[in-house]
């Protein structure tokens, strides 16, 4: 027996193989529910006495098993796979939040992201106040004593800012209240927020650790490094659960406190859960993960050169080139790459940047990233299209932004393909004469 | 439940059920570094049968205050001490790893208040490598790593737990870490310095149940079943278990306890 490391814990964690027909692919749980042993194992399984599974709105095994995948590579105790990206973040706020309370939030992030805060929430009394990620001292003075949690992007979208974790860690930690971060674009191969004083990560799983682009998902991490008891912020946690028969989740589960809520009243009485068809379908991609993960840097480092390089560009912004606002951050928080993400803005402005994203034949227009293939999008029109035009400026969104997520082909042949269309492009703004 | 006990505020988990001393009341007692959350599985489920289950965390233990008792002798009269203080006169005592040799100091020497003892993944004694006493003190997140590597069998290092979603090897890094600095490293040296256990065993009188598991590192099977000679009670043997077999194994160590119960 070993401590496994992260390409092993991706292939294996959660599942021995199966007990019964020595199954070695996950089997895929398609129920709904369990028989029970007898109405005394019904009982216990009921009032959390003993594990196992009775709903698969609250817990599956074939789900369970990418659960325990998920907190193995994220040093997580406990992880609750989603529906979505989006229902993982809502159960978290609805654990932690509630009317009267604010929450302090990156202002640069994924527009729906945005729009749960700023609108959502506030529909039920939950208020946002909206501070750039990579501003710690903001973070800090946005903080009010009603304030439960800071959220934000570790990989800003689309912008790509960079917030730098264990600075704002210190602040969430000195304020007693929970730092959590949607890890989406960074994956736990490049940066493992828990480990650097986050203390829930929230994953879109549809997006890089699925890989494939043919499953929706999204996870809670629990990092289980939390004191919820340390002040009266959290009676959620805290004071005794209406279900299971008052048990006061903070001393009964520990720990594992935040997670036990989410599932028996964010799963339980909301029920946004992942079906075990896609748990399967994510735990292939995961098989993978670190694999992929290479390859993606890879190419972005090649297909920024080529970009930065290129005369149809104007501009190029990526965290791993100088010019970055948060370059030093990036360098220093995921050395082992920052992303495959790029930003780029065509001369021509909207124009011949529909013209790039029309003509590109490899690269999908899609409104997507993660995937194994090349996806091109542009914000403006379709991601962030209803934003205000003061959140598409604060969001850091430019009329002429071009979104690439660089997948795993072959660098040469997507060269090849930008090459074409870039040329498409240019000939767009000739014409209308808007090419310088 | 919380406590004053020696001054100190104590927490003592009841399993989710109110507490009545003068029922058939089981105490678990925690390991090095552990808490009640150790029993999570257990005193839940003993609790809702019928037993008055009461798992304390110890001073500088999980959600106790105070600092970490530096003997296995003293942790006995603590828990002796305790027992009087919430009016307990009688109980079963469920010890693991070192919770094993604070029974084994409190069933030799308060017989009167030892009814059965069942001991988990424990020995006569617990010798402690220097170095992961020394870690302890000096590094202890280190200490805690090593720990968790060799007290969790195959189960554990593949992050399989009956609980659905959950990494038994981070829960319980969590758990160990968020104790008083200085409890780690007191538990082993008391472990270390421990060497009355072939006397108290002798001792003790009372029925007495051991679990031992096959894949146990920390408390070796062979250590195990050396115990179970010298107590001469009932065995039980987990194989497919490491050390951490309260968690990693609950439904083989609550179907023994039940049935010695």
């Amino acid at each position: 027996m070993a401590d496994y490391k992260f390409d092993t814990l991706s292939l294996h964690a959660g599942q021995s193989p199966d007990a019964r027909f020595g199954s070695r692919a996950v089997p895929i749980h398609q129920t709904t529910s369990y028989v029970f042993d007898s109405t005394e194992h019904a009982a216990a399984l009921f009032n959390m006495e003993v594990g196992g599974h009775i709903y698969s709105r609250l817990t599956n095994p074939t789900v369970a098993v990418l659960e325990q995948r998920l907190a193995a590579l994220d040093g997580g105790v406990a992880a609750i796979a989603t529906a979505s990206g989006m229902s993982a973040l809502f159960v978290t706020v609805l654990a932690l939040c509630s009317a009267g309370d604010h929450i302090v939030s990156s202002s640069q992030m994924y527009g729906a992201n945005i729009n749960l805060f700023e609108h959502t929430l506030k529909r039920y009394g939950i208020e946002t106040t909206f501070v750039p990620p990579n501003d710690p001292t903001a973070i800090s003075q946005a903080i009010r004593p009603n304030t439960k949690m800071v959220f934000g992007e570790v990989i800003g979208n689309p912008g790509m800012d960079i917030m730098d974790v264990p600075a704002v860690a210190k602040i969430t930690e000195a304020a007693g209240i929970p730092l959590v971060v949607d890890a989406t674009f960074n994956t736990p191969w490049m940066i493992k927020p828990i480990e650097l004083g986050a203390n829930v990560v929230i994953h879109s799983l549809t997006k890089w650790m699925g890989g494939h682009g043919i499953a929706l998902g999204g996870a809670v991490i629990d990092g289980g490094n939390f004191d919820w008891g340390q002040n009266d912020k959290f009676p959620t946690l805290t004071t005794p659960h209406f279900g299971y028969q008052g048990a006061i989740l903070w001393e009964e589960f520990g720990p594992a406190a935040l997670s036990v809520r989410i599932r028996t009243e964010g799963m339980m009485n909301v029920g946004p859960c992942m079906s075990p068809q896609n748990a399967f379908y994510i735990l292939q991609g995961l098989e993978t993960l670190g694999l992929r993960m290479e390859k993606h840097m890879s190419n972005t480092a090649s297909m920024l050169d080529f970009l930065v390089n290129h005369e149809q560009i104007s501009w190029v912004k990526h965290p791993s080139l100088s010019n970055h606002p948060d370059h030093e951050a990036a360098m220093r928080l995921m050395p082992k790459g920052q992303g495959s993400i790029i930003a780029c803005g065509i001369k021509g402005g909207r124009d011949a940047g529909r013209a790039f994203i029309e003509g590109v034949q490899l690269a999908s227009h899609l409104a997507n990233v993660g995937d194994a293939k090349t996806l091109v999008i542009h914000p403006g029109s379709t991601t962030h299209s209803h934003l205000s035009a003061d959140a598409m400026a604060s969001a850091g969104l430019t009329d002429d932004l071009i979104r690439i997520s660089v997948g795993l082909e072959d660098i040469k042949d997507l060269k090849d393909d930008f090459k074409q269309s870039l040329r498409t492009a240019s000939k767009v703004a000739a014409a209308k004469g808007t090419a310088a | 439940m919380r406590i004053t006990l020696h001054n100190t505020e104590i927490f003592a988990s009841t399993g989710g059920r109110d507490f009545d001393s003068t029922g058939n009341v089981v105490i678990f007692i925690h390991g090095s570094g552990q808490s009640h959350l150790g029993f999570m599985l257990q005193h839940r489920f003993f609790a809702n049968r019928g037993w008055q289950c009461i798992t304390p965390d110890m001073p500088g233990h999980g959600l106790s205050k105070g600092t970490a008792i530096k003997t296995v002798e003293a942790m006995a009269d603590w828990y002796a001490d305790f027992m009087q203080a919430t009016g307990i006169t009688e109980a079963t005592l469920v010890g693991h790893s070192m919770g094993g040799l604070i029974e084994l100091e409190l069933a030799s020497r308060y017989p009167h208040l030892v009814s059965k003892a069942a001991f988990i993944s424990t020995a006569l004694a617990i010798p402690v490598n220097d170095a992961l006493v020394d870690l302890a003190s000096t590094k202890e997140s280190a200490a805690i790593a090593a720990m968790m590597d060799w007290g969790h069998g195959s189960s554990g290092h593949i992050h399989e737990h009956t609980m659905p979603g959950t990494s038994h090897m981070f829960y319980g890094k969590r758990l160990m870490a968020s104790n008083t600095q200085g409890a780690l490293h007191a538990g082993l040296a008391a472990c270390n310095a421990y060497t009355n256990g072939p006397t108290a065993a002798a001792a003790i009188t009372c029925p007495t149940l051991t679990i031992v598991c096959g894949q146990d590192r920390m408390t070796p099977r062979k250590a195990g079943l050396a115990l179970n000679r010298a107590l001469d009670g009932q065995l039980v043997e987990i194989p497919h278990s490491g050390h951490m077999s309260t968690t990693e194994q609950p439904f083989d160590v609550n179907k023994a306890l039940r049935a010695f119960f």
